[in-house]
């Protein structure tokens, strides 16, 4: 029996083995059998296969299934007399490429505007009631204004230069950036085409990236009107909104993503890829805190938010729900900004778009868990006006990376900013004693550079948009991935955002502080800016309470 | 007085002087660009005369210069960043450099900027 038993086991082991080797070397030869390239079809085939199409007859029957639907039948022929041709195929192939990214670009754009009412929602619910018209209303207009700018300036500066998609066809109308020439080198400063959209810029292609970029200069804007919130005079808020519109944003976007002189930091001085913000943590958020703290400053903080000693006083916000239900729509619209960045779905490795719409998620996810634990471990809540924010500077870190960096990198990402808008919160309000109601500087701006830093370190190297970025052959790589250069890259990203825009959105303010005055009466703003500023209440039948009880009973140890 | 319909008209004549001056820009018509920059001025000067109307704000006095030091501060950062970068080809010494931007920068930002606008802060008083 024992000989019999141990017989069998020799013969599976043997069996085992043989089916092993075998499994290996089908594994070795498999590129050896690959079969040969399979020569281009023949006029000859494409007319048989274009007789095989399903006749008008067969197609009135319906089709259930769906397989009459979408056939050679429906490749446009442009000669009815040769009938169809590989060069017909060829560009119906084009067209669809086009076709696919042109559609998923506009509905991401779509998706990023519809953040404007997730901005509205957070930003008005963490102000008190007696201005929430006032701020909703500047989430509202700021559209307008600054979709005003843009059409007529603000675009061509950004974009006139940024000819070269192929994702969108070529994008040529938009070929003229004015350089400068410099230790050498030639470095691009601001676009030319492109204003009021007219002339060779009345072009599909560029109709696409206009609305694109639009949405996302937009989102800029409105996060200034937070940092502002109930104490900015309505006035002022839309003449600087216009001007941020038109220049600030496009500026830097031009320099960033506009083949402007930070793009091509990798082509002209060596630095990795050059800067690399992949959907604007720096471009959009670190421009939008930035400008708002400079605004902040200038507007001073608010009645009440500061007591003799200097000591903060939290301003508590009337309606929770709103502020979580923005979060989320804004949660929502980031699948639109991230992804949409790839301005295309279709060839150019657009398939990482699976990736960045997973690392998103994955940052948002972190993020609130980043806030909610330091919140509830070190101050004894799970503050919900804090998580929210958490939620928010997980997806604004993340915003830049996102297109290059693995899932665990953007886990990590999103738990430090979870902390750091945490952190940067209390910094904010406590030391440099300047008031920002929803937190808007810390969420956008600290996090916004804390993503461009990230790029630097996490970018992991896999991935691969057509072969290059920024003009550089290869794929960004982090300093842990080992490019140190690319981590160079984004710091003169970073002291660009610190030392032009902000700079320069502060000086800008400065000026309207001069002609207009930013800051409305202590009057209206103890009577709430509703009525003063926009003749009527945000919600009429509320009865106000006294302004001491606005201010929170909630121990200081429960607010960052 | 908050808004009003001066606000309203001198919004409504900074939009038209915008357009204008765009308008001057993108057909390079220097004619159209200098009325667009004169009725932006007007547009300006019409919200200064309305500026007093406005009541007293709960701000106090600051210091210009102390405002404008903070500003060049961060202005100078970025400066030493750009200056880094042709200072030195090594990936090392422009890391270094544009860390020392930055921290000018930050300097100006968060340090001299804050004190300026607290140091006659309304809730001082």
């Amino acid at each position: 029996m024992n000989l019999i038993r141990r017989y069998c086991l020799s013969l599976c082991m043997l069996t085992l083995g043989i089916a092993m080797s075998v499994a290996a070397h089908a594994q070795a030869a498999a590129p050896a059998a690959a079969p040969a390239a399979a020569p281009p079809p023949s006029a000859a085939e494409l007319k048989d296969t274009a007789a095989k199409a399903p006749t008008t007859a067969d197609l009135a029957k319906g089709d259930p299934g769906g397989s009459l639907t979408g056939t050679v039948g429906d490749v446009p022929v442009s000669d009815t007399k040769t009938g169809l041709t590989l060069g017909d195929t060829a560009n119906q192939v084009g067209q669809n490429k086009v076709a696919i990214n042109f559609v998923w670009t506009l509905v991401t754009g779509f998706l990023v505007m519809f953040m404007q009412a997730g901005f509205a929602m957070v930003e008005a619910g963490l102000c008190r009631v007696k201005n929430a018209n006032h701020t909703y209303m500047m989430n509202f207009f700021v559209y307008g204004c600054g979709l005003l700018a843009y059409w007529l300036i603000g675009f061509a500066i950004q974009m006139g230069g940024a000819a070269g998609n192929s994702n969108l066809g070529g994008l040529q109308p938009l070929n003229t950036e004015h350089p400068i020439s410099l230790f050498g080198k030639t470095w691009g400063i601001f676009g030319q085409n492109g204003m009021f959209l007219s002339g060779h810029t009345y072009d599909v292609g560029v109709m696409v990236i206009f609305l694109f970029e639009m949405v996302f200069m937009d989102t800029a804007l409105t996060i200034v009107t937070g940092a502002c919130a109930e104490r900015w005079k309505f006035l002022t808020f839309a003449v600087s909104s216009v001007l941020m519109g038109a220049f600030t944003y496009p500026l830097f976007g031009n320099w960033a993503w506009g083949a402007g002189w930070l793009s091509q930091l990798g082509s002209n001085v060596g630095l990795g890829k050059g800067y690399c913000d992949f959907a604007g943590s720096g471009v959009v958020h670190a421009v939008g805190g930035l400008t708002g703290l400079a605004v902040a400053l200038i507007v001073g903080p608010r009645i009440g938010k500061y007591n003799r000693d200097g000591s903060p006083n939290a301003i508590i916000g009337h309606d929770i729900s709103a502020v979580l239900i923005g979060c989320f729509i804004l949660a929502f619209g980031w699948f639109g900004f991230n992804p949409g960045s790839t301005l295309g779905a279709s060839a150019n490795g657009n398939l990482r778009i699976g990736s960045i719409a997973v690392n998103t998620m994955l940052a948002g996810c972190t993020g609130t868990f980043g806030a909610i634990l330091y919140m509830w471990a070190l101050k004894g809540k799970p503050d919900a006006s804090m998580s929210g924010n958490g939620l928010l500077a997980g997806l604004v870190a993340i915003t830049a990376p996102s297109g290059f960096v693995n899932t665990v990198g953007a886990a990590i990402i999103g738990l430090v900013a979870g902390v750091l808008v945490c952190l940067s919160c209390a910094f904010v309000e406590s030391v440099m004693k300047v008031d920002d109601p929803v937190g808007a500087i810390s969420v956008h701006g600290t996090n916004g550079l804390w993503g461009v830093l990230s790029v630097g370190l996490f970018a992991d190297g896999t991935s691969n948009y057509g072969g290059s970025w920024n003009g550089v052959t290869g794929s960004v790589t982090g300093l842990f991935y080992g490019d140190a250069s690319q981590l160079a890259a984004q710091l003169v990203g970073i002291s660009t955002l610190l030392g032009f825009v902000f700079t320069f959105s502060f000086l800008l303010n400065l000026v309207l502080e001069f002609f207009i005055g930013h800051r409305v009466s202590a009057e209206t703003e103890i009577a709430g800016l509703d009525i003063p500023e926009m003749g009527q209440l945000g919600y009429p039948e509320f009865v106000f309470r006294e302004e001491a009880g606005n201010f929170t009973e909630v121990p200081a140890a429960a607010v960052a | 007085m908050a808004a009003n319909t001066g606000q309203g008209r001198g919004f409504v004549t900074f939009l038209v002087g915008f357009t204008v001056t765009c308008a001057g820009l993108y057909l390079s018509n220097k004619l159209l660009l200098g009325v667009g920059l004169i009725v932006v001025l007007v547009s300006l000067f019409q919200f200064l005369k309305l500026k007093p109307l406005e009541g007293k704000t709960a701000q106090g006095p600051s210091p210009i210069v102390m405002k404008l030091l903070g500003a060049f501060l961060a202005a100078l950062g970025w400066g030493i960043t750009l200056f880094g970068i042709h200072l030195t080809g090594g990936t090392s010494g422009r890391i270094v450099l544009a860390l020392v931007g930055i921290g000018v920068s930050l300097f100006g930002m968060i340090y001299v900027l804050p004190a300026a606008f607290n140091k006659n802060a309304i809730w001082k008083a």
